[in-house]
């Protein structure tokens, strides 16, 4: 599997956090560019997602299969949850909590890879 | 009369409960670790049991906490704020016993808890954010307590939202008629 897709996914998640936590310190609530920000995200995540599972269907077995189960549930979920509940927020902390799941996307990524290394990063 | 002149700040700042404001960020922060705390311990302990008993136990420990830490942050009632105090304390204590202990004798962690090494796997989050969490929530009880006094000085001022607040949480709506009758005016 070509890292190309999960290096982009950190590239971008961090940057996007980078960009939430500017908006949280100029004080500014929820807006238009964090939501497409996360659809963005989120797209990214469910075509990670989507070559891991292709990669699953040709017979490849990472050493611990339940935990990669797990984060392919958990992963797609990040950029969702963390849009609800930053949306009920009418403050800075909005974007903070966008931020967030900017940051927890990287990490799973990372540990994406090392939970199965032939995911590239 | 209005709650502001009664509580000019609360009035004034965005954050009512537990949960809004940067107590929005902190349930954020303890969501995410009690779902990827929970999840570690579940997959370590039905897996491969045998293999750092120790450390997956206070895997499952952590994540009570953080769950527990979550649930009653997010709650924000003066008896889950009570709670919450309780899970921050022992998370802060935890992190620092477990991280000291893993360091001291890291043969009984051949596998990393979240509290191991002070949360280092983690960016040291875990470290903070008990912090974090016993701050504001030495806020909230701050507030509450300035509530009661002012409603026992003039109950006629009192912020509908805080003293609503130390008694069950929940947010009232203002100008409710009980207050107009006590209202000197």
């Amino acid at each position: 599997m070509s890292g190309a897709v999960p290096t982009t996914i950190i590239v971008y998640s961090l940057a996007f956090a980078g960009y939430a936590l500017l908006m949280t310190a100029l004080n500014r609530r929820m807006g238009l560019s964090l939501l497409v920000g996360l659809g963005v995200l989120e797209i990214l995540l469910l075509v990670l997602v989507g070559m891991i599972v292709a990669r699953l269907a040709d017979g490849g077995r990472p050493p611990s299969l339940p935990t990669l189960i797990g984060y392919l549930i958990a992963t797609p979920l990040v950029p969702l949850i963390a849009g609800f509940w930053g949306a009920l927020e009418r403050s800075r902390w909005g974007p903070a909590v966008i931020a967030v799941a900017g940051l927890a996307s990287a990490v799973l990524i990372v540990r994406f890879h090392e939970i199965w290394p032939a995911i590239h990063v | 009369m209005s709650e502001p002149v009664a509580s000019p700040k609360t009035a004034a700042s965005p954050p009512e409960s537990t949960r809004t404001g940067p107590g929005r960020l902190l349930v954020a922060v303890y969501g995410l670790f009690a779902l990827s705390a929970s999840a570690r311990a579940a997959v370590q302990i039905a897996t491969k049991f045998s293999h750092a008993p120790v450390a997956y136990v206070l895997s499952a420990f952590a994540a009570v906490v953080y769950i527990l830490a979550t649930v009653t942050l997010s709650n924000g009632s003066p008896t889950a704020r009570r709670i919450a105090v309780v899970s921050c304390s022992v998370e802060f204590v935890g992190v620092l016993a477990v991280g000291t202990w893993s360091i001291a004798d890291p043969a009984t962690f051949p596998d990393a808890t979240v509290w191991s090494g002070y949360g280092s796997g983690y960016g040291f989050v875990p470290l903070v954010l008990p912090i974090f969490g016993l701050l504001w929530l030495r806020h909230w009880a701050k507030r509450a307590k300035r509530a009661s006094a002012e409603r026992a000085i003039m109950p006629s001022a009192g912020d509908a939202d805080v003293v609503a607040g130390s008694v069950d949480g929940d947010a009232h709506p203002t100008g409710s008629p009980v207050r107009s009758v006590r209202d000197p005016e």
